[in-house]
């Protein structure tokens, strides 16, 4: 759904997206500090991973995206994350395409940072089944602003290319609830053994 | 303290680990719409495919000319194939629209429909389910006629069995190869991991020598 290839979408629409995508690696590579390399490293390599693994699901075939996780994680590093990520799938297997590339990062990665970067102070103020249903709801949310997006890119190109709202609403429920139960588990397993990643203090000593 | 969070932290990493093989396990698959095409008995017949598993059902295929005008139109079938039958040899290419924003297109050249598309135009006056028919001997009028010999009759049925049968014989080769063309290999997957793992490296070491000059 999300790697839309090349030759398919309007030049104002590649320019868009490309600068939108220079502007948000700016910022997420300037917010990155040494202590950040690794971590964002690990979440390349696993949204790198993940996305290549297609299910077929009706009609069509989906595969997880984890933009919520890393936009929780991350906040605005997701970008250079999803950025590399996109890339070496472009290159490596001719997923999406280059010229593509920017509007591809924008439609993933800013969804996720932006519901990211707005759930996460509330992370710290829920306990357990709270932490759960907020990974969950910024996935699923996720998921739906990157349909959205895509959508979007592909109407603005030309009205041909605008998806069929049937096979869009088939693929994209399955996802959006595959997403939210993996990142529910993911934030609620983060915040017990790893809280700094999800920006929440650690627990003092003792606690368990 | 320390050694709790060492340990957490130990952990974590082994989660991790465990998270990316058990996303190499599945590697094999992935997602990218490829399709196959070829002609058989002068008629364009295929399916797209999702890298992975799944075809298209039910959604649009068009069919354009060398010149981009579209000449054919229709819907997949259930089990995701489209056929289409033209009435004259050209270049044609193929779009199958998943609907969701996959698309993928394909070509056929001219010289794949020549001999078939005149057989086509021979047999009009035959059935349509004869014709469609490998299988089937050759409709052709003038085969059962064999008085007055024409040398360019037989060489148009001789040429239009012949290539019935190679595209019978290998469309399983072309469809193997459409398959493996696409397949994401754990060797590729390997090398953007290690990419990434370079790349973390050049950061890491490019942020250290601009601490260390800071402090210098």
């Amino acid at each position: 759904m999300a790697h839309i290839p090349d030759g398919v979408l309007s030049a104002p629409v590649l320019i868009g997206g490309a600068v939108l995508a220079v502007a948000g690696l700016a910022v997420g590579l300037r917010r990155m500090d040494e202590a950040d390399i690794p971590k964002t490293a690990i979440l390349a390599a696993v949204f790198f991973v993940a996305s290549l693994v297609a299910v077929p699901v009706g009609p069509s075939s989906i595969h997880l995206l984890l933009s919520g996780l890393m936009g929780l994680v991350l906040g605005t590093r997701a970008i250079p994350a999803v950025f590399v990520g996109l890339l070496l799938q472009a290159v490596l297997f001719g997923f999406g395409g280059l010229t593509s590339l920017g509007v591809d990062v924008v439609d993933i990665a800013f969804p996720g940072v932006i519901l990211g970067l707005v759930a996460r102070p509330w992370l710290s103020r829920v306990g357990g089944l709270g932490k759960v249903a907020i990974g969950g709801g910024v996935a699923a949310l996720a998921v739906a602003g990157t349909a959205a997006c895509v959508a979007a890119a592909l109407a603005l190109s030309s009205a041909d290319y605008l998806p069929s709202l049937r096979i869009v609403a088939i693929t994209f429920v399955p996802l959006a609830l595959a997403e939210a139960t993996i990142t529910g588990f993911v934030v609620s397993y983060l915040a017990r053994v790893k809280p700094e990643v999800l920006g929440l203090a650690l627990p003092s000593e003792g606690a368990p | 303290m320390t050694r709790s969070i060492a340990a957490r932290r130990r952990g974590v990493r082994i989660a991790m680990a465990a998270l990316a093989v058990f996303g190499f396990a599945g590697a094999a698959q992935a997602h990218r719409l490829k399709m196959f095409a070829t002609v058989e008995a002068g008629e364009i017949s295929g399916y797209a495919f999702f890298i992975g598993g799944g075809r298209p059902e039910g959604v649009d295929f068009v069919i354009k000319d060398a010149a981009g005008a579209e000449v054919f139109r229709g819907k997949t079938d259930e089990r995701g194939t489209f056929r289409w039958r033209p009435t004259s040899p050209a270049d044609y290419t193929v779009t199958v629209d998943a609907g969701d924003g996959h698309w993928i297109e394909g070509s056929i050249a001219a010289d794949r429909l020549g001999a078939v598309a005149t057989k086509a135009m021979t047999t009009t006056a035959a059935s349509t389910s004869a014709a469609t028919s490998a299988a089937a001997p050759a409709p052709v009028p003038t085969a059962a006629c064999p008085a007055p010999v024409d040398p360019a009759a037989i060489a148009a049925i001789v040429e239009a069995r012949v290539d019935a049968s190679v595209a019978r014989q290998l469309r399983p080769f072309i469809e193997a190869y459409d398959q493996a063309e696409g397949r994401v290999r754990l060797n590729d997957v390997m090398g953007g991991v290690g990419m990434i793992v370079g790349l973390a490296g050049a950061g890491l070491w490019a942020t250290s020598r601009r601490r260390r000059e800071g402090e210098g």
